[in-house]
């Protein structure tokens, strides 16, 4: 079985590996074992203990399958995924979905801080229609992310790469025209928000 | 080229978020846009083909496929349930050709295959029976339309004609080609295209309009005829909504060329078309009529549909008739010599889906006594579901006919035997 290693730089400072072999018929071991290579960045059981790495547990199953194939074809950019989805397979990016999906999403365990920030990013929630793509629980759905109890650094990360455009990817051109008017207000309180769900 | 990146994605994350959207959407108010600016054109909103939303059409959208297409043993399955006249036989030619659009055959037996919003272009070798894909070309720009001719690969992406010399030597460094047409609007909507040589090495070229319906930029609507050996280029017809199929007819030289009818106006009508053209510069109607008899409720402005060109047949409302080719081949039975076969990519816009299956179309050289029947069929699976949606086929050198199919990413393989 051929394997290949990657260095990553400091933001992980760990070793990473994805076997790039074809896969057969899903193996539950070897997915799991090739899906615990992503928790040196996107922590244990895909919760993230990393600043600005997101937590993967609970996406919708299409939603991680987008981004694999959308950072394996370049569309998505980014210099710590792509070496690492360079080889990937489709029946990996299939595996991995349906792993990730089915990982119990995180839940907040520290109590909002900060109820009034929470009130505004509510209604910055309402008047963005936020939840017309991502649902009324913000669990996401399909190729849509999930954003309840994301890592907050994370989603105030992901909306300011959306409103400068240096996230196209994905569902970055419906987000980049969402992201572009927000003020840095609000994108703090939508995060404050949304992380404490 | 991050804006030129944005769009590259642009259609297919923005039908990834509207699917994803499904009932919230159905929830608010209408969807309307003012589609008739330049703003409009240049920067489209992700849901633009959207703007014309109904109540009685409210909520559709287009569906959103399985990310890396269908595996080995979803095709398998899926195979089984094509249906197809007696005699014939359907078999899974490549998979894990993601977002599959047109096909062209390389001198030396390499599929050429284009691709939606991935931005790839494929090449598929045979290695001792088994089919390769690799991804050659990445980062284009809607790369849906491609050809090749004289040892070189063109590749259309929505404003720029770029030719790869010697192609098929070259497979795993093409390098960055050589744009030998770039007269273009970059309009994202309606603006990936497809390509038909003539006999002379000139391509049919399609531009469609960057909205569902309006008075398009006068750039658009049109189809073009152009050389590739010069950049020159001259204007063939008017008044052509959306087409991304077409070919030239052996029996006369003529081009003919399937066209998608506007959104919007009901699930049953209007219908979209086979059309050809007989000269230079005919109008075939858009915007201000629609399946030849057909004003638009908005758009037809006094105009009658008697002053444009009919269509040869109306194919149906929504069946979104995309490439085509004239049956060539000797496997076939006889009397598909010379037929069309046209891959209809499906409904979205239509609360019963229909269409993603083939059909074939008898017609004399002049146009007249067309009809048409179901070649290929079994991609839809209840109301609003697909297995797979057809959008190219190619003739293969023993007379067989290869489909592509961008939902499923996978090409099919049909063949005949007595």
């Amino acid at each position: 079985m051929m394997r290949r290693r990657w260095i990553l730089p400091a933001l992980c400072g760990i070793v990473l590996g994805l076997t790039a072999h074809a896969a057969g018929a899903a193996d539950p071991a070897a997915i799991k074992e090739k899906a615990e290579q992503c928790s040196g960045c996107h922590g244990e059981n895909g919760i993230s203990q990393t600043e600005n790495i997101p937590s993967l547990a609970g996406q919708p199953d299409q939603f991680i399958q987008w981004q694999l194939v959308f950072f394996r074809s370049g569309a998505r950019k980014n210099e710590l995924m792509q070496p690492i989805v360079e080889q990937i397979t489709n029946e990996d990016i299939r595996n991995l979905g349906a792993y990730f999906a089915a990982l119990t999403p995180p839940k907040v365990s520290k109590p909002d801080d900060n109820p009034d920030l929470s009130q505004k990013g509510a209604q910055a929630a309402v008047g963005r229609r936020c939840n017309s793509c991502h649902t009324d629980t913000f669990a996401g759905t399909k190729a849509v992310a999930r954003i309840a109890g994301q890592r907050e650094e994370y989603l105030v990360k992901a909306l300011h790469d959306y409103k400068s455009g240096v996230r196209s990817g994905g569902a970055g051109a419906a987000m980049t025209d969402v992201a572009y008017p927000l003020s840095d207000e609000e994108i703090t309180a939508l995060a404050h928000y949304l992380a404490h769900l | 080229m991050k804006s030129a990146f944005n769009r590259c994605i642009l259609a297919l994350a923005a039908i990834a978020v509207v699917a994803g959207a499904g009932q919230a959407s159905a929830q608010s108010k209408l969807k309307s846009y003012q589609s008739g600016t330049k703003e409009f054109w240049t920067h489209p909103p992700d849901d633009w083909f959207l703007g014309d939303e109904t109540e009685a059409q409210k909520g559709l959208a287009p569906p959103s496929g399985p990310p890396t297409g269908s595996s080995d043993a979803e095709l398998a399955a899926l195979i089984k349930k094509i249906k197809l006249p007696e005699g014939f036989k359907i078999e899974v030619y490549a998979s894990g050709v993601l977002a599959a659009r047109q096909m062209a055959w390389g001198d030396k037996g390499t599929l050429f295959v284009g691709s939606f919003g991935l931005g790839n272009v494929y090449a598929i070798t045979d290695n001792g029976g088994k089919k390769e894909v690799k991804t050659i070309l990445k980062g284009l720009n809607m790369p849906t339309g491609l050809a090749y001719r004289d040892g070189a690969l063109y590749v259309i992406a929505v404003n720029k004609l770029i030719k790869y010399e010697n192609a098929e030597a070259n497979l795993a460094n093409l390098g960055e080609g050589k744009v030998v047409y770039d007269d273009m609007p970059s309009y994202a909507a309606h603006g990936w295209k497809y390509l038909a040589a003539d006999k002379d090495g000139w391509f049919y070229v399609p531009f469609g309009p960057p909205f569902n319906v309006g008075i398009p930029p006068t750039s658009v609507s049109q189809i073009r005829r152009v050389d590739p050996k010069t950049g020159n280029a001259e204007l063939v017809a008017l008044g052509v909504r959306n087409s991304v199929g077409g070919d030239v007819d052996p029996r006369t030289g003529k081009y003919w060329f399937t066209e998608n009818a506007r959104d919007w106006m009901s699930d049953d009508i209007p219908s979209d078309k086979l059309n050809m053209i007989s000269k230079m510069g005919e109008h075939f109607g858009y915007p201000y009529c629609h399946q030849g008899d057909t004003p638009d409720p908005k758009f037809a402005m006094g105009h009658k549909c008697s002053e444009f060109t009919p269509p040869v047949l109306n194919l149906g409302a929504h069946v979104a008739p995309l490439g085509m080719k004239f049956y060539t081949g000797s496997q076939f039975p006889a009397s598909y010599k010379n037929n069309i076969l046209i891959a209809e990519h499906g409904s979205w816009n239509r609360h019963k889906y229909q269409g993603a299956r083939i059909v074939r179309v008898i017609v004399d050289p002049d146009g007249k006594n067309a009809k048409q029947e179901v070649f290929a069929s079994g991609w839809i699976e209840g109301d609003q579901g697909y297995l797979g949606r057809p959008d190219d086929i190619i003739l293969d050198k023993d007379g067989s006919i290869l489909v592509a199919d961008d939902w499923a990413g996978a090409i099919y393989r049909i063949s005949y035997k007595k």
